[in-house]
């Protein structure tokens, strides 16, 4: 007896002084725990604030669950299995309307819903035809504003469906150039975005028996979005724009004179990203910009009374709020930090009561993560490049395999925030380097457009000029850099493997666009208007020929010398598996080592399973090639 | 008889056996070499011409697999500028190429003239373009769909054949599978005589679309661009890359249905059909028997020469085995000499002694002279045998190197003196002078350095005829070496047996060597003087005298 205790005593013993000695170093977490979906999501309060929704796996689909708003009693109130629900929201007290997602985009499925799970209604079902909502959460007199594009599968008329018998009558009659219908509060539309394929207008009618008249006409490179009407002033609209402006601000317009009436807020040096609207009081909250990290403007004091008692309950934190209540006193609150995925909590602001209701994902330990932190650095023309750098916990920032990851898009850019893919590869202790080159949004209007056509230009300038300050910087390995991303990182890596050789070690691309040819062809003719801004962003195939060619991966594999990893999916629109195959041949009978993953699910539906497998071969693949 | 079971057994015919199987057995390996060689040279002129095919089609392979699809890169983004440049690269790199058609094509459901239509879609050629090397530009253009063209299209039919095979592609298209690459190489290829034609495949989605726009009734669509090339080669301009020189003289492209009319029945020829594009034409490999023979030879020589060096290892092994065997027989052979001499060397004296005996036994009275002289001649023949016993043994004791050297300082004059006096007593005829120059002191074992002495001064004595037994002995330095010379009037040694007269057992044999030695002393001598790392030598003449220099390290 006491000698087994001797021995345990002793492994016990043995285990602390293991786990002191690399105390600072983090433990190796399994891939599919950074990658776990959430259980509980999409909450919402019901306009009463007496119940609260989610969504939560039911034989592995989302269905949509309901719980009083302080019980735990939660009832399923969908029953759907083949499909997920994409879509749900409470039409009002007592019912909610969801779409199922048969995972095309295209065919859906709406249903209605009481809260208790009773007298389930088919209100649309459609064959080949898309639908957009035009507005959600607003259904008077029953009836719901949708558009689909039935009667031509190219434009899309409003609809109002009535929930409860499910009879759809036209609302509007597409002319054929209107891409988006805007709706007030009482659900008469309004507004339009027309578009001509370069130009945008935004046109405008007083009431809905008179014509709509064109506002403010802009280019693509100018965005107006709408935001909220002007309660005083119905003819005035609050919207987020750029137009005459390289940074978006949040502005009034006077739709009948097509003037801006005033700014309310700009920043110097980002776009002013979203604007928040109370519903109830029909007034601005707040203008949210974002910097290195998220931040908010209040334009009223009671906004800024919640949010700061909620960063006082909830220190150190980002918050969110994702769901109200229509008398807006209960919130669902959505936090995270660069080092957490966070949680969701109701708050009730009469009781000032904080009710957590979900962790994101509790697989991860905080302790574990790594901090994420902003950096900048100059690039060519002195453009100044802003990204951010994740360090792998208890390494000295010396001398580090790095894994750089240019983000897709390229028109959209990378935020402060919890990054499950960062945070997988830093637990392998790589250093992470994400860049906002040109062309990512967020920066204004002229950084934006300075990544127009600079594929494999500029844009490749500026993720070189990242990598070299991190090895000047002395943190990165200068013989240890992976380059890795998706669609248009995936690019960026299959580029940087032929055209900076001496840079990386390897690369990986998921879904990377290998042929510029093949990207734009994705673009359907039918879009003509949207082929043109296409052209504008990234080149014209007919004119730019020798371009497109001297920039495509597809026609340099002769040039990559280093082990590349390729992931594809067998069928996606952007990236043709054919020439995917062509260009893997190619560097196979170069006897260059490469990794060739193809994955046969749909790229919509595609798997979780499927996205640890690739994750785990990227783990295997970086291993072998920076670490050996 | 019995003796002969000692002998060595000579057996002539068991040599010569061997020797006649041996060489018949190499014979008969090297007629199988050559055989097999030629057999194998006669399989490699079948099989290696596929390697000449593999070697001779690569760039066509590179054409057909690499760059052909690469069309397909551009997504229907092709046209008559973009298409230069391409036919360009291709031209210049593929010698076999010698035109591209260029077929700028759309595909819409507009009904338009000159077009290829099925059902509700059109594939139509926008412009048809040729490039070929040195074409004059005003052959380039070869149709433009205008409103106002008519008249004949050339080039048409292979047009019509890959939009023939595309709608009936689209028509059937299962939209449900994903197409695998098969399917592609039946449709978007098409390879006939001498002619490549390729389309480049469009994305599924563009499939679909395609399928709509035949069977449905729509709209007027939007115009899809799509890239048909056609590629004319020459089967001429194919490079013959012969990589098996030594097997094939001659290679030449031939059409499938040639047959050589040459008669001579000294020229070997085969064929092997080219594939694809080039599948009416066959490579027609031809070599003459005497260009074979040659490299039959160049493979044969090698194998023969291995052969040959085996054997003649064999013969080598075989022979010093032989060799071995005749030593050892000797060496037996000299081993029972010495038996016969030991034996008979005990005999005289233990006779004597056994005489000497039976003489004192049968005498009644013994006179004093008598006493003295019976006992002068017990005690000498008792010496004798001792001094023979002493020798073997030592003899064998240095042969195993089994004593040891007990170094004392030796005065040289001392030493020789003592034993001249010594000699002098026994054998009053035996005349010795001696000489010692610069050395008065020597370090070394004393009972080994008169031993030496002794056995050579009793050879001088021994081998001396009566009158003439003398021994002059000279002991001087050398090189910081001590040398002494022992020269005396003897018989002499023949220039023959200088080397043999050190060896154990041996016996020259010749009248005056009847009796007293067994042929011990010399190799004795020599066993002890390599033992003190020095060296002993003979010079002879016969008749006139020998002298032997013995040579010891002083240190």
């Amino acid at each position: 007896m006491i000698i087994k205790f001797k021995t345990y005593f002793l492994i016990v013993i043995l285990f602390l002084l293991a786990s002191c000695s690399q105390e600072k170093r983090a433990e190796l977490i399994p891939a599919g725990d950074f990658f776990r979906n959430p259980r509980k999501t999409g909450f919402q309060v019901s306009p009463d604030g007496n119940y609260i929704s989610f969504l939560q796996p039911y034989k592995n689909r989302m269905n949509i669950f309901v719980q009083k708003i302080n019980g735990n009693d939660a009832v399923r109130v969908s029953d759907e299995s083949p499909f997920n629900i994409s879509v749900y929201f409470w039409a009002n007290n007592n019912e909610i309307v969801y779409m199922k997602d048969s995972g095309k985009g295209k065919d859906p499925d709406l249903f209605a819903v009481q809260k208790d799970g009773r007298n389930l209604r088919h209100l649309l079902s459609e064959r080949n035809v898309r639908l957009k909502f035009i507005s959600q959460n607003r259904v008077p007199y029953n009836e719901l504003l949708i558009a689909i594009n039935k009667r031509d599968s190219t434009i899309f008329d409003a609809y109002r469906l009535n929930i409860s018998n499910g009879k759809l009558r036209i609302a509007e009659r597409n002319p054929g150039n209107i891409l988006q219908w805007i709706s007030d509060e009482a659900g008469k539309l309004k507004l339009a975005m027309a578009s001509d394929g370069v130009n945008e207008t935004l046109l405008f009618r007083p009431n809905e028996n008179e014509l709509f008249r064109p506002v403010i006409t802009s280019n693509f490179k100018n965005k107006i979005t709408f935001v909220a009407f002007n309660k005083a002033r119905p003819h005035c609209i609050y919207a987020l724009s750029n137009q005459n402006r390289d940074k978006m601000a949040l502005v009034e317009i006077d739709c009948i004179s097509g003037k801006e009436l005033r700014t309310i807020f700009g920043h110097d040096s980002v776009d002013v990203a979203e604007a928040g609207y109370s519903r109830l009081h029909q007034r601005l909250l707040y203008a949210g910009f974002e910097t290195w990290k998220s931040k908010r403007h209040y334009l009223h004091d009671s906004a800024k009374k919640v949010y700061n008692r909620l960063e006082s309950l909830l220190p150190d934190t980002e918050i969110r709020i994702t769901g109200k209540d229509s008398a807006e006193q209960k919130f669902i609150v959505r936090t995270f930090t660069d080092r957490s995925p966070g949680a969701f909590f109701l708050y009730n602001r009469m009781s000032d009561k904080l009710t957590k209701l979900s962790d994101i994902n509790p697989s991860l330990p905080v302790d574990q993560m790594c901090s994420m932190r902003p950096v900048s650095f100059k690039s060519k023309g002195g453009f100044l490049i802003n990204g951010y750098l994740t360090l792998p916990r208890g390494y000295k920032p010396e001398g580090l395999p790095v894994v750089v990851i240019p983000h897709g898009g390229p028109s959209s850019r990378n935020s402060w925030g919890f990054n499950s893919e960062v945070q997988f590869l830093a637990n392998r202790g790589y250093a992470v380097l994400q860049i906002n080159f040109r062309g990512s949004k967020g920066y204004g209007k002229e950084f934006w457009i300075a990544g127009f056509k600079k594929w494999g230009s500029d844009i490749q300038e500026d993720i070189t000029a990242g990598v070299k300050w991190l090895i000047r910087e002395g943190i990165a390995d200068k013989d240890r850099i992976a380059i890795y991303g998706t669609g248009f990182g995936g690019y960026s890596a299959l580029y940087g493997m032929c055209f900076h050789p001496e840079l990386y070690r390897c690369g990986a691309s998921q879904s990377g666009f290998v042929n510029l040819f093949t990207y734009i062809k994705a673009v359907p003719p039918y879009f003509k208007p949207m082929l043109q801004m296409y052209y504008e962003m990234v080149g014209n195939p007919e004119r730019e020929i020798d371009y497109f060619r001297s920039v495509s991966p597809v026609f340099h594999t002769d040039k990559i010398r280093a082990p590349v990893l390729v992931s594809q999916y067998i069928k996606d629109p952007r990236v043709n598996v054919n020439e995917t195959n062509q260009f893997v041949k190619e560097l196979k009978s170069r006897k260059i080592p490469i990794t060739y993953l193809l994955n046969k699910d749909n790229i919509e539906q595609a798997s979780p399973a499927g996205q640890v497998a690739f994750y785990q071969e990227l783990e295997v693949f970086l291993n072998n090639n920076l670490k050996k | 008889m019995g003796k002969s079971r000692f002998q060595y057994r000579k057996n002539f015919w068991l040599n010569a056996s061997f020797l006649v199987l041996t060489g018949l057995s190499l014979v008969v390996a090297l007629v199988l070499a050559h055989r097999l060689t030629v057999k194998y040279i006669e399989n490699e002129f079948n099989n290696r011409k596929i390697d000449v095919l593999e070697e001779t089609l690569k760039p066509y392979n590179d054409f057909f697999q690499n760059r052909v699809p690469e069309i397909s890169f551009y997504q229907g983004y092709l046209d008559s500028a973009s298409a230069v440049k391409y036919a360009d690269t291709i031209l210049r790199k593929f010698a076999f190429v010698h035109r591209l058609i260029f077929y700028n094509t759309e595909i819409s459901n507009h009904p338009i003239k000159n077009t290829y239509r099925f059902y509700n879609l059109s594939i139509t050629p926008r412009a048809i373009y040729q490039f070929g090397r040195r074409l004059s530009p005003d052959s380039i253009v070869l149709f433009e769909n205008s409103a106002g063209s008519t008249g004949r299209v050339r080039e048409m039919d292979e047009f019509n054949r890959m939009a023939a095979k595309f709608s009936g592609y689209i028509s059937s298209a299962d939209t449900t599978r994903f197409p695998v690459s098969a399917d592609y190489i039946g449709t978007f290829y098409n390879v006939t005589h001498n002619r490549v034609t390729f389309m480049n495949i469009p994305r599924e989605e563009d499939l679909h679309t395609f399928k709509d726009l035949m069977f449905r009734d729509l709209r007027p669509s939007p115009v899809f661009e799509q890239d048909i090339v056609s590629f004319l080669l020459n089967p001429a301009r194919l490079q013959v890359r012969n990589n098996h020189k030594e097997l094939y003289q001659q290679i030449s492209i031939k059409p499938i249905v040639y047959e050589s009319m040459d008669t001579d029945p000294g020229l070997l020829s085969i064929d092997l059909p080219l594939s694809g594009a080039f599948a009416d034409y066959k490579l027609y490999f031809t070599s003459s028997q005497a260009y074979l023979e040659k490299e039959i030879y160049r493979r044969f020589i090698p194998v023969a020469l291995i052969i040959l060096l085996i054997y003649g290892t064999l013969i080598l092994l075989a022979y010093l085995i032989y060799r071995n065997l005749n030593i050892n027989s000797r060496m037996f052979k000299l081993q029972y000499d010495f038996i016969n001499n030991l034996t008979h060397e005990f005999k005289t004296p233990v006779s004597v002694i056994k005489i000497a005996g039976n003489n004192i036994r049968s005498a009644t009275r013994l006179s004093d002279a008598e006493r003295s002289h019976y006992g002068k001649i017990l005690d000498e023949e008792a010496d004798k045998l001792n001094d023979l016993m002493n020798k073997l043994l030592s003899f064998t004791q240095i042969e195993n190197q089994s004593i040891r050297i007990k170094k004392e300082k030796i005065n040289l004059d001392q030493l020789i003196r003592n034993l001249k006096d010594a000699y002098q007593i026994k054998y009053p005829d035996f005349s010795i002078e001696y000489s010692i120059e610069g050395i008065e002191w020597f370090y070394s074992d004393p009972v080994l350095l008169t031993s030496i002495f002794r056995n050579l001064m009793d050879n001088a004595y021994k081998y001396s005829l009566p009158g003439r037994k003398s021994v002059s002995i000279r002991v001087f330095t050398e090189k910081g070496r001590l040398v002494m010379s022992f020269k005396d009037q003897g018989i002499g040694i023949p220039k023959s047996e200088t080397e043999n007269v050190f060896k154990k057992f041996y016996r020259i044999q010749n009248q005056y060597n009847q009796q007293g030695s067994v042929g011990l002393g010399l190799a004795f001598c020599k066993e002890l003087i390599n033992f003190m790392n020095g060296q002993i030598m003979l010079k002879s003449k016969v008749g006139v005298g020998s002298e032997f220099i013995v040579i010891l390290p002083i240190s």
